[in-house]
């Protein structure tokens, strides 16, 4: 009897096709494939950039007018070479993995779930590192760059999908009490819209900051 | 016993239709308070976007342009001899690292060419860096001590411009301050009754204007350096390129 007014209390009627392709398995995997493959389009064009400014300090040290990029300052800045080269080296390592995921999973293969437990603790260690670049560029270099911004979004929607399905899959060995209340966060869709107002508010920050040299 | 079983059923069938109403409820309540944030955000971002577009407007656009004393025909700045046989033109932003890697190679060079004759200097001051100053607006009031200076001691003119992107502040940072600019100033000679008059900022309207007509000229990016009115295209960041560039403009005379 309990297990059936659970039952019935969890299935949505109201909740119609929306609801459905959002949690649809293609959904999911597609988001996290696009967005991985945006990041390694950045990823790409960044790098060829940093190759670029080591060979010839001075090529393109211009200042663009039209651009918000100034100066090569982000490439040039020791944060953009934390681990002693190019960070988006990263994104052309890392990338690749991130896709093959994607396009594995979306051909139905299912991966055991420590393999997914360890895929989630490596993709949060790259979104606090995309996260910190953000910060710096936001707040110590003070310019930004139209191509670490798309690593930062195409980061953010890897990590919320991959931290979907894993919490969907249960994969992340988590207490049972936390377990149930993140599938009923994600169950109400409040995950969703937790990471399009987290997003929203990005924009609101670089507008504010770099509005001026946006839209003059 | 049947009708306590029944009593049963309807206290229970009750309760989970409370449930139920109560779990719709939150979730009707959850769902307009998200489109409720959601809407407030793209609003601000509009707001955003509404209000830099048109912030930027203003400034160049309102009239009261005062121009500083002393300026050349073409309204640029001049540095060296009406005579001289070159005319040599620098669009720039104080704030911009490449000119100050521009003038670290070619300064001394250029002081060379305007002292024996052979170029006289225009100078384009530009603010387009302005928002990379933390909101100091340190291209602009940099701008504006080189213009006070142009108008009320133009012979500082070139060793004021050369001090300040020997002190060069790094871009993304609040820049010099005012009192650092006039300690510059004064360093070079500029007269303390002139570097007063950085307070004042009388030509920063003058500077949205030299920006504004940078644009219009077709300067996309900074630094741009004219010779006898074309576009240098060579290594504007290592010594020599230029100077030969000149000379070969002065031979042809």
């Amino acid at each position: 009897m309990t297990a059936g007014l659970d039952d019935r209390v969890d299935d949505h009627p109201t909740e119609g096709r929306l609801h459905r392709l959002r949690h649809h398995d293609a959904t999911v995997w597609a988001t996290m494939l696009v967005a991985s493959l945006a990041s390694l389009v950045a990823s790409f064009v960044l790098s060829v950039d940093a190759l670029r400014l080591a060979e010839d300090p001075s090529a393109d040290l211009g200042c663009n007018i039209n651009a918000v990029i100034s100066c090569g300052t982000v490439a040039g800045s020791w944060q953009s070479q934390l681990l002693g080269f190019p960070n988006a080296f990263l994104g052309l390592v890392s990338e690749p993995v991130v896709i093959t995921l994607a396009v594995a999973s979306l051909g139905g293969v299912r991966f055991p779930r420590w393999f997914m437990a360890v895929a989630q603790g490596f993709y949060t260690i790259g979104l606090v590192f995309a996260y910190w670049l953000f910060q710096q560029a936001m707040f110590d270099i003070g310019a930004l760059c139209p191509w670490c911004l798309l690593v930062t979004l195409a980061t953010t929607l890897v990590f919320f999908e991959l931290t979907y399905v894993n919490i969907r899959d249960d994969n992340l060995f988590l207490p049972r009490g936390v377990q149930r209340r993140l599938e009923a966060l994600v169950r109400s869709n409040l995950d969703l819209v937790l990471v399009v107002v987290w997003i929203l508010l990005m924009v609101l920050a670089v507008v504010l900051k770099y509005g001026d040299a946006l839209f003059a | 016993m049947n009708q306590k079983a029944r009593t049963r059923t309807q206290e229970l069938r009750k309760q989970q239709q409370e449930a139920a109403r109560r779990q719709t409820q939150r979730r009707r309540l959850v769902t307009a308070l998200s489109a409720v944030v959601i809407v407030g955000l793209l609003a601000a971002i509009v707001w955003a976007v509404v209000d830099a577009a048109g912030g930027d407007d203003t400034p160049g656009a309102t009239g009261d342009v005062t121009p500083p004393g002393n300026l050349s025909s073409q309204g640029s700045i001049p540095v060296g001899s009406d005579d001289a046989a070159v005319t040599v033109d620098l669009y720039y932003d104080y704030m911009c690292p490449a000119c100050g890697a521009f003038e670290a190679a070619n300064g001394e060079e250029l002081t060379g060419l305007v002292e024996d004759g052979t170029v006289r200097v225009e100078l384009h001051p530009m603010n387009f860096l302005d928002p990379t100053s933390n909101g100091t607006d340190y291209s602009t009031r940099a701008a504006n001590a080189i213009a006070t200076v142009a108008d009320a001691a133009p012979g500082a003119v070139w060793d004021f411009h050369s001090a300040l992107y020997a002190n060069q502040p790094e871009e993304g940072t609040e820049g010099l301050s005012d009192e650092e600019i006039a300690g510059i100033a004064e360093d070079v000679g500029v007269p303390a009754d002139v570097v007063d008059r950085f307070a004042d900022r009388t030509f920063e309207a003058w500077v949205d204007s030299m920006n504004a007509a940078a644009n219009q000229d077709g300067v996309t990016g900074t630094p741009t350096v004219l010779v006898d009115g074309e576009k240098f295209e060579g290594d504007l960041y290592s010594t020599g390129p230029l100077t030969e560039a000149i000379e070969a403009a002065a031979g042809g005379r």
